[in-house]
């Protein structure tokens, strides 16, 4: 049996946890720059408040209910992802847990009968709330799919299931599937639902049972639908599989805290964001060989558009030879902004992507460039031990600039009560 | 960490070493007996940490365990995994407010007990929202 264990309200979960009057309070959590509400507790769902909307649409109804609001403090949901994603190891062992997402986690039941499984889930569930504060739902059934359909059942009646719900016979299965709708079932967006609705009389999980393999291919978007229809009727179609570790394209984008007008800011972000997808690419042990960097500049404002991007605008150059160095990267990452500059114009975002991605060892030469040196390498790895022991980019590139008044931002922050001394809390 | 301390001309470094660490000592043909017994050097996370996932690191703040050794600024190692029995210092969430107390448990009775004349005990019953959030296992000061 397969399982999967989902965090409730991540991010308002991990607030909680050093702010317990915050229990049973309503809580959201804003996204990069306070643009946008992407964590809310059950207790905020209920005044209204909506997930992936806009803070300030939303801001009006948090005055009014006295709504907790805190910038994402990525440092603390971070460390208590890992802090889960590791006691279930502990518990399960290490090749039983499929880390899905930082707060999602597929699980490898098959070595419990049958008859215990409600009381594993219910263990597993408990440990984790006990040793890290963060409370999961956890859905068991024959595959990632079925699952997934318990794990939503178990959430949206959290008291009666006590956030644990096993299918493990036919009946229960049949049941659970009635009783999700179609646009619930994991891959499935909601214009596709409205689709199968429509088009297909398709209304509940149950009835894509119904449907063959060829009429899944032919109206689910292909193999992946056949898959999808393969786990809902109980057949495994997904094994489990490791996490993906070495990435094949590195991307750093943010929007910028403040419209950004100047060539200068623009460059400084560029190269700030060259030395964090640098360093991303460093600790996989590769190097990249085409840089992308891309500008978004504002739309001009109209009567009734609060929150419209300009389409994006981008430049790629492929290097000579494949590099990991920052101050190699950033050099010709900031020729590009020089290309896709228009001046007159506000920027609203920026950003950069490396790809062309190969193994730091077998970096290809050219015949016509000198063998990088390896102190190169040797400079990278000291800036990368400092920037790590001591934090906060202490040493960065004269090129990112120092005032960066673009910067995200971040006015609600919680503090880093888990990774940093001199933020961890204080009881009296 | 203070960064100054890092960089600036009192940081000594960790370069200061003896004899026995100089690979040449060996020219005497002596030396090596020492290599026989090389091992990995105290690890203080070792012996603080018991279950990594579930520790936490919490400052004190103020007086109110002063009798029992914890003094203000003080650092307490708190593992959420442990129970809590009679006489443990613990984190407590009493009315959604987290304190360090000792707990003491008896047949009929729950309380949070400073130690300090200053402050009186809590007495836990079943009105009031009470939890326990861990249970510190260490003290860390610096002198």
């Amino acid at each position: 049996m397969k399982a999967i264990i989902d965090c409730n309200s991540f991010y308002c979960s991990c607030e909680r946890l050093f702010l317990p009057h915050l229990d049973n309070k309503p809580v959201v959590v804003l996204s990069n720059n306070d643009g946008c509400i992407v964590s809310r507790t059950d207790e905020a769902k209920k005044l209204g408040v909506e997930m992936a909307g806009p803070y300030f649409k939303a801001k009006p109804l948090i005055m009014k209910h006295g709504v907790s609001v805190f910038s994402s403090n990525y440092n603390l949901y971070g460390d208590l992802s890992w802090r889960v994603m590791e006691t279930l190891r502990i518990m399960l062992g290490k090749d039983n847990v499929e880390v899905y997402s930082v707060d999602e986690a597929f699980l490898d039941l098959d070595e419990f009968a049958q008859k215990d499984l409600q009381q594993v889930a219910m263990n597993i569930r408990e440990t984790v709330e006990l040793w890290t504060g963060i409370k999961v739902s956890v859905g068991v059934a024959p595959t990632k799919v079925l699952s997934k359909v318990a794990n939503h059942l178990a959430k949206k009646n959290k008291i009666a299931t006590q956030c644990v719900v096993v299918l493990d016979t036919k009946e229960k299965i049949a049941k659970a599937l009635q009783d999700t709708p179609v646009g619930e079932v994991w891959g499935v967006g909601r214009q596709y639902a409205q689709k199968l609705i429509e088009m297909n009389a398709v209304y509940t999980a149950f009835d894509l049972t119904k449907k063959t393999e060829e009429w899944a291919h032919k109206n689910l978007g292909g193999v992946v639908g056949v898959r999808l229809v393969k786990e809902l009727k109980g057949e495994t179609a997904s094994v489990m599989k490791e996490e993906l570790k070495v990435k094949k394209m590195i991307a750093t984008t943010r929007m910028f805290g403040t419209p950004v007008k100047t060539i200068t800011e623009i460059k400084e972000a560029v190269a700030t964001y060259i030395a964090r997808a640098a360093e991303k690419l460093r600790r996989q042990q590769s190097a990249a060989g085409i840089i992308n960097v891309f500008v978004v500049p504002k739309e001009e404002p109209t009567n009734n558009t609060y929150f419209r991007h300009g389409p994006s605008v981008s430049s790629y150059v492929i290097l000579p030879v494949a590099t990991s160095a920052t101050n190699e990267l950033i050099k010709p990452a900031v020729l590009l902004v020089d290309q896709l500059f228009e001046p007159g114009r506000i920027y609203k975002k920026a950003g950069v992507m490396l790809s062309g991605i190969v193994p730091e060892e077998s970096i290809q030469g050219n015949l016509f460039i000198p063998q990088a040196k390896h102190t190169e390498r040797k400079l990278m790895d000291m800036l990368d031990n400092i920037n790590f022991s001591q934090r906060d980019d202490i040493l960065k590139f004269a090129r990112s600039g120092t005032k960066r008044n673009w910067k995200m931002r971040q006015e609600l922050r919680s503090p880093r009560y888990t990774t940093r001394w001199d933020e961890m809390y204080k009881v009296k | 960490m203070e960064v100054e301390n890092f960089f600036g001309s009192s940081y000594g470094g960790s370069k200061r070493f003896t004899q026995q660490d100089v690979p040449t000592a060996n020219a005497t043909g002596f030396g090596a007996a020492a290599d026989d017994y090389m091992e990995r050097g105290i690890d203080l996370n070792e012996q603080l940490i018991r279950n990594k996932p579930a520790t936490f690191f919490m400052k004190v703040s103020g007086n109110s365990m002063i009798n029992a050794g914890i003094f203000d600024a003080d650092i307490v190692i708190v593992d959420r995994s442990i129970k809590p029995v009679n006489g443990k210092i613990v984190i407590a969430i009493i009315d959604g407010e987290m304190l360090i107390r000792r707990y003491e448990k008896t047949f009929n009775r729950l309380r949070l007990v400073p130690e300090t004349a200053k402050l009186s005990a809590i007495e836990v019953n079943e009105f009031s929202d009470f939890k326990i959030w861990g249970v510190v296992i260490c003290v860390i000061r610096n002198v």
